[in-house]
């Protein structure tokens, strides 16, 4: 990369890193895409399911004949063959509070692709735990929300959202948004990675696709706060 | 005094405000109160759901970056020159 900051050593560094993607859907796709592309040595990337048809508007690792496929599976063939050079471990589990210790522990980086606050607070208290950078997403709609977490740093996912929205049965999601999101998380893997630039820490990324526009939100550490806060440990 | 109320995505639409300078409120409670006099019945049905007249789940509230107390949660006082943001946070991947 010929960026300014980035060079050799930027690429060493992104050669060098593990980066954890959590979930390899609407977030996840595009996220773990640029991730392999810029370079990221070894990528994990995690997830349950199988791909749907339902799924195809947005998560643009798996297309029409991997309906039915693990999406791990899926999604590893595509990013080998987007860059053969990076180490991709497929990971088929459901996170959970036993395995995410283990899924998150000792890696550079994790991302965001869950589609639910019951497992993105799992991650969520692992990678403060384990002082690992977490890189928070999520979208509905045209509404997508972005936020850094960088344990000792700043605020955590819990200290900006305390409570779990009410799940929903069904979450419309035009597919450019995750789109948006997604690379946009990338971007602030590759930084930290890179140690380029200024993270997303303490401000919340509010981007609404229907007016078109990028909002932050300041968020501050809650001394109290169960996850990060001083008290809470 | 007057504090200033920051809307985001769903509820700028509801308000079709990015923000709101109100005067004469000392809580979350009051605030909330004094800003669905002011826009209305799309403000209401977003903030309050319309059978026990609570808070929806679905409205996250910082005050000056901080999430609201959970002691005195909608009680929290306000003080002068207070920033308060309104956001319905999204769930989906
Ligand atoms: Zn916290």
């Amino acid at each position: 990369m010929i960026i300014n900051g980035f060079g050799k050593t930027g690429q060493r560094k992104l050669k060098a890193a593990h980066v954890v993607v959590a979930g390899i859907g609407g977030l996840g796709s595009p996220a773990s895409s640029y991730l392999a592309t810029a370079g990221v040595g070894h990528l994990t990337i995690i997830d349950s399911q199988r791909a749907k048809l339902s799924n195809l508007n947005r998560q643009m690792l798996h297309w029409g004949p991997d309906v039915g496929r693990l999406k791990v599976e899926s999604a590893t063939e595509k990013l080998t063959t987007m860059n053969s050079n990076i180490k991709v471990d497929a990971i088929f589990e459901q996170i959970t509070s036993e395995n995410v210790n283990r899924l998150t522990k000792g890696v550079d980086v994790v991302v965001d692709g869950m589609d639910n606050y019951h497992t993105r607070y799992l991650l969520n208290e692992a990678c403060v735990r384990n002082r690992v950078p977490f890189i928070h997403g999520a979208v509905e709609g045209l509404v997508g929300q972005l936020m850094t977490i960088l344990p000792g740093g700043g605020p955590c996912l819990k200290c900006a959202i305390p409570k779990e929205p009410p799940k929903k049965p069904l979450f419309p999601v035009l597919g450019a948004t995750p789109g948006v999101i997604g690379c946009l998380q990338a971007m602030e893997a590759i930084k930290l990675i890179t140690g380029v630039g200024k993270p997303l820490v303490g401000r919340m990324l509010i981007f609404n696709g229907m007016d078109m526009t990028f909002d932050e939100i300041k968020v501050n550490q809650d001394p109290s706060c169960q996850v990060c806060g001083r008290q809470g440990r | 005094m007057a504090v200033t109320a920051k809307f985001f995505a769903g509820f700028r639409e509801a308000t079709e405000k990015k923000q709101a300078s109100i005067e004469g409120v000392n809580d979350v409670t009051s605030l909330l109160d004094e800003l669905v006099s002011r826009f209305g019945k799309k403000l209401a049905e977003r903030l309050y759901s319309s059978d026990t007249r609570e808070l929806r789940k679905t409205v996250n509230i910082l005050v000056n970056g901080r999430r609201l107390d959970f002691l005195q949660g909608l009680n929290t006082p306000l003080k002068d020159g207070a920033l308060v943001a309104i956001f319905p946070p999204v769930a989906g991947g």
